[in-house]
């Protein structure tokens, strides 16, 4: 009653005893803890006022938290319940910077099996943070009994403890499997759920073991609806992992279906998502899980409404057509109070809409896009693009709307999500190009966002001088060189100088537009100037080519990298560009995400992520262990994994191919999963083909169990002779076995025996020793390749075993190793041909550009034409593809 | 006179001067405090309480001996390990004790020193049976003794030569000449043969520790 009395006081000083608190402060006054006597009404606020500090940022040293903590364990000689309590929090928060914190276990587990109620949760939970793996097993007894408490409070504590125990001693959790089964039948929602929580985490490793629950499970009706929505995602998941369960007739399925009759709306939420996530859910299946999210949509809560209206929009990607069921329903929401649903709805309604209703659309979005949070205007944003690609024959209203909304206020993930639209329709649809360009450029006129500034001049170089009226886009360009700071002025002098080099016409124009940037007052923009019009000056078609329109395809960490090692060992020798690595190539998995995400409500957003070393440089870091390894010089390529053996065969291998200049090495990661074997001295032994000659072996020492090591092999190519590089080894493990204790890993004997295991054949192909290079201006290489009298192939085949030319486009592109340019690689629809550009880099730096024409007969013919500064490549090409 | 001693004390030197600290920890609200719970104070009704820490070797009956001092009503039926520590209280004649039940097992004993500062005696239980760990006892003694915060303070120390009943139980005599008991000069000691389990001998120790610890409370404050 009094410290509530003194509580009021405080609240009416506005808490200004937790201002400005000092760490030193605070733990002087816990001292008052040691003494003899405690004081509840002194002690109490102190503690507060440590935790409060704790939880601000303070940091404690670990002497003063052990001191502070030893201190705290002398105030369990109170009796009071507030102090206690307190204690506790105390307790978990230093618990991890504390030294002998297991000092409270026995005080603690008093508390748990006493008989103050109150007490035994909280008693519950704190023991379970100071305990580690090695002293679970004493309090095992206490938490086994605590599960199956009749208490609702201490058993929930118990489980929920036991699930973050499950982190640091799995096999002891393990064994109160039995307790956590009877918890599961216990009569409290909240008990039933944290049980099966607890009983799933034990038993996710065992298949059978789920398969086992959930039959089980889903016979007994569960009280809990909290435990019934667990149930459902369990059931889920299993019916993802398992194809096999086969259509509706699943018993699984037909659980998830039965909850939609739930009576509660939480688990009818639930099951219908789960339905709607399915993977393999057909839309015949989805039709009972629609018409309840749709009889949510005219719920009167607010939840319930965003909840469904959420989940449509998720399935309008994968099942357009099934969400048309729901459009009046999501019309009547356009005009929701709530600012979100109506979002929501009318993006799923531009997803699953037709084409004549977009305009109509367009105009409710534009009656309250000022109204909605920059985060949900990035949502309609992208239902835009994708509508955008869906219709490309709308592209006229879009743009505008896009245009509208570019003028608006906002921030920049905003105005970079439009900015992405607009680029996007433009690449994907040529009748938008001019229209898009001209939208952007007004845009750049008042852009505040240096980076997108930046980025859309940069495009406008590019795809600019394509247009059919170049000369338009110059006053825009210049305009920024005016009016900009420095770095979107170097920009616009970059951009301008790519219509020097592909407009003849302009040039003299251009050239008298950079002589008055060489008169700027930054450095870079100065500089970029007079380096463009020096090149520009000298009229000569391939250094145009290679140093304005398209640039060093370098990877620029690597770049810096290099030039670093090379300021710090000067050497006499001018440094050597081509030593540095391709810039890698975005693999077409990592398009492919950026694909999926398109449309999803959720966007990728937290901290941007670091640039992305390529995978060459994260392997020349592991070769670094082989001895001999620099004199092979930079890394070229490492191909894709190939698997050696079957994945769940008792030795698995795995084989990466990295190619040097000259030489290719090999690098063989095993895995060894017999838990009564240690491997050692473990090597693969190689058949090479002919010309090729074996260098070096780097064998794996040892290879306990279920742990991965790597052998290499250090091979040189045939010399002088391409044909004969491509070719297959024979390949057979070889390794010393000791047989040991499982359990122990420690070998029985000194003495082990030789064995061997056979692999499969290892083929070297030709897309190992290419590198996939990005062209921007793919044609200007073309006819300087004529000019410059590299080797030219030409050959003609018929490939019978292809059906569709996309088919075609993919495995040749894969087969060569080579980067399509020019979007070549996307085959306009009904088209029955095509050309196919691509270009790439052979070991030893020899460009390579293949343009391959494609005609769909009965098969696919295709006329290939390869051009190389080396024959020999050019011809081992053509005949590779034969 | 020794209302103002204590008062400044409190301000000042409350962590260094021991002679004072039982005030400090008995005269909770000293300020607040009305004139007729001083009273009640001086005169010596209201309890007084002190805390005493129960150390020993593991298994040496620590927690059976604490568990016997509490009511009949508060004992527990079976003693487990005591992991870390365990706080008990009990009365004798007019002191309420807070006992610290430290675990006696090996991993344990380094953190004993925590709890030195602020007791006001100590109860040592040896397991008169373990001829063999007797040394062990004697090492744990001795480090007590030397501790900074024990060696300076006149502390009561009573020792209980647990397990008289079994067989090969030394003599409490023994065990005093074994640890070297006659050579404590500055503190007063006392041992005592007992049975935790029947409760024999255990009355004895305590009333001679509630005795102690009276004479040395009245003593400072006088």
């Amino acid at each position: 009653m009094n410290s509530f009395k003194r509580d009021k006081k405080e609240e009416e000083d506005g808490g200004s005893q937790f201002l400005n608190l000092e760490k030193t402060t605070v733990l002087q006054e816990a001292r008052i803890f040691n003494e003899t006597s405690v004081n509840p009404r002194k002690c109490t606020p102190v503690l507060t006022k440590l935790l409060y500090a704790i939880n601000q940022g303070e940091t404690l040293s670990p002497k003063e938290a052990t001191d502070v903590f030893f201190a705290m364990t002398k105030l369990f000689q109170s009796k009071d319940a507030v102090l206690r309590r307190m204690v506790y929090l105390g307790i978990k928060e230093l618990s991890s910077i504390a030294e002998d914190v297991i000092i409270v276990t026995s005080s603690l587990t008093k508390d748990m099996t006493g008989k103050e109620d109150t007490y035994r949760a909280a008693a519950i939970r704190a023991l379970c943070s100071i305990t580690d793996a090695t002293m679970l097993q004493a309090i095992e007894r206490y938490m086994k009994q605590a599960i199956v408490d009749r208490n609702p409070a201490v058993s929930s504590a118990a489980l929920v403890s036991s699930l973050h125990m499950s982190k640091l001693a799995p096999d002891v959790v393990k064994r109160w499997v039995n307790e956590a089964q009877e918890a599961v039948n216990s009569d409290n929602i909240m008990v039933q759920y944290h049980a099966l929580g607890l009983l799933y985490h034990i038993r996710k490793s065992d298949r059978l073991a789920v398969t086992k629950l959930v039959a089980r499970l889903t016979r007994m009706s569960l009280k809990s609806p909290y435990a019934v929505c667990m149930l459902i995602r369990i059931t889920a998941k299993l019916l993802e992992e398992d194809d096999e369960a086969g259509g509706n007739d699943s018993p699984y399925f037909s659980f998830i279906e039965s909850c939609l009759r739930h009576k509660s709306e939480m688990v009818v939420y639930e099951a219908a998502h789960a339905i709607v996530n399915l993977k393999r859910t057909t839309s015949r299946e989805l039709v009972p899980a629609l018409s309840v999210l749709q009889l949510f949509c005219g719920s009167a809560k607010a939840t319930l409404r965003f909840a469904a209206v959420r989940t449509l929009n998720q399935v309008a990607i994968s099942h357009p057509a099934a969400v048309t069921a729901c459009n009046l329903d999501l019309e009547n929401l356009i005009t929701d109070s709530n600012r979100s649903i109506a979002t929501l709805a009318i993006t799923t309604l531009l997803k699953t809409g037709a084409e004549s209703s977009v305009d109509r659309l367009m105009k409710q979005i534009a009656t309250f896009v000022s109204e909605i949070s920059d985060e949900f205007k990035v949502i309609v944003v992208q239902a835009i693009r994708a509508l955008a690609l869906k219709f490309p024959r709308k592209h006229n209203v879009l743009m505008n709307f896009l245009s509208a909304m570019l003028r608006d206020e906002g921030g920049l993930e905003y105005k970079a999500s439009i900015a992405d639209t607009i680029i996007t329709i433009i690449e994907d649809n040529p009748e938008a190009k001019e229209s898009g360009l001209a939208h952007l450029c007004e845009f750049i006129e008042d852009c505040e966002h240096v980076s997108l500034a930046v980025r859309i001049l940069h495009l406008l170089g590019k795809e600019g001088p394509k247009t059919k009226q170049p000369s338009r886009y110059i006053r825009f360009i210049y305009n920024r060189v005016i009016l900009e700071c420095p770095s979107i002025r170097a920009a616009a002098v970059s951009a301008m100088a790519q219509f020097g080099a592909s407009c003849p016409d302009l040039l003299e124009n251009i050239q008298v537009l950079l002589a008055r940037c060489q008169m700027d007052s930054d450095d870079e923009v100065r500089d970029r100037a007079t380096y463009y019009s020096n090149i520009l000056a000298r009229q000569d078609k391939a250094l145009c080519n290679s140093y304005i329109l398209d640039p060093l395809q370098l990877s620029i960490m690597a770049l810096e990298r290099s030039l670093k090692e090379y300021l710090q060992n000067p050497e006499d020798r001018p440094f050597d560009i081509k030593s540095v690595p391709l810039a890698s190539v975005p693999t077409p998995e990592e398009k492919e995400m950026k694909h999926k995400t398109e449309g999803m409500l959720v966007t990728q957003g937290g901290p941007v992520k670091p640039p992305p070393v390529s995978r060459e440089e994260n392997f020349a870091e592991k070769l670094s262990i082989i001895p001999g390894i620099q004199q092979l010089g930079p890394l070229f390529k490492s191909s894709d994994v190939v698997e050696l053996t079957e994945s769940e065969t008792e030795y698995f291998v795995r084989c990466i191919k990295h190619s040097f200049n000259n030489h290719l090495v090999l690098q063989f990661d095993c895995l060894n999963t017999l838990s009564d074997q240690l491997l050692e001295q473990v090597r693969v032994q190689l058949e090479p083909s002919e010309g090729y000659r074996l260098l070096a072996e780097v064998p794996c020492p040892r290879l306990p169990y279920n742990e991965s090591g790597s052998c290499y092999a250090v091979l040189q190519f045939p010399e002088d002779d391409l044909p004969n590089s491509v070719g297959t080894f024979g390949a057979v493990l070889k390794f010393v076995v000791k047989d040991c204790d499982p359990a122990t890993g420690l070998p029985d004997t000194d003495e082990g025996y030789d064995d061997e295991y056979m692999l499969e054949d290892l083929e070297i192909t030709l897309g190992d020793q290419i590198r996939r290079v990005t062209r921007a201006n793919w044609a200007a290489a073309w006819e300087e390749a004529a000019t410059a009298e590299y080797a030219e192939m030409e050959d003609t085949y018929s490939l019978s075993s292809m059906h569709t030319l996309e088919e075609a486009v993919q495995s040749i592109a894969s087969f060569l190793g080579l980067q399509p340019a020019e979007r070549t690689d996307r085959v306009p629809e009904g088209k029955t041909v095509h050309t196919l550009l691509l270009s790439g880099m052979f070991r030893g730096g020899a460009d390579i550009l293949v343009r391959a024409k494609l005609a769909l007969t009965d098969g696919v013919t295709m006329q290939l034409t390869v051009r190389s500064p080396d024959p020999a490549i050019a011809e081992l090409i053509t005949s590779a593809v034969g | 006179m020794v209302f103002v001693l204590v008062t400044i004390e409190t301000r000042l030197y409350r962590h260094e001067c021991y002679a004072c600290f039982w005030f400090t920890a008995n005269v909770p609200e000293f300020g607040t405090m009305g004139i007729f719970q001083k009273l009640v104070q001086f005169l010596g009704v209201r309890k007084r309480e002190v805390n005493v820490l129960v150390v020993g070797l593991n298994n040496s009956g620590k927690s059976t001996v604490v568990n016997r001092f509490k009511n009949q009503d508060e004992r527990v039926t079976e003693i487990v390990p005591t992991v870390g520590f365990a706080v008990e209280r009990f009365q004798n004649q007019n002191l309420a004790f807070t006992a610290f039940d430290m675990s006696g097992h090996g991993r344990y004993r380094d953190l004993w020193e925590h709890y030195y500062k602020d007791c006001n005696g100590i109860i040592f239980v040896i397991d008169s049976s373990d001829r063999l760990r007797l040394v062990v006892v004697k090492e744990e003694l001795d480090l007590l003794l030397q501790h900074p915060d024990i060696c300076n303070r006149r502390l009561p120390i009573l020792f209980f030569a647990n397990k008289m009943d079994c067989k090969e139980a030394l003599s409490s005599v023994k065990i005093a000449a074994a640890l070297g008991l006659d050579k404590i000069m500055d503190k007063p000691w006392h041992i005592s043969a007992s049975n935790a389990l029947t409760g024999e001998g255990l009355q004895e120790g305590v009333e001679w520790m509630t005795q102690q610890i009276r004479d040395i409370i009245l003593a400072k404050g006088s």
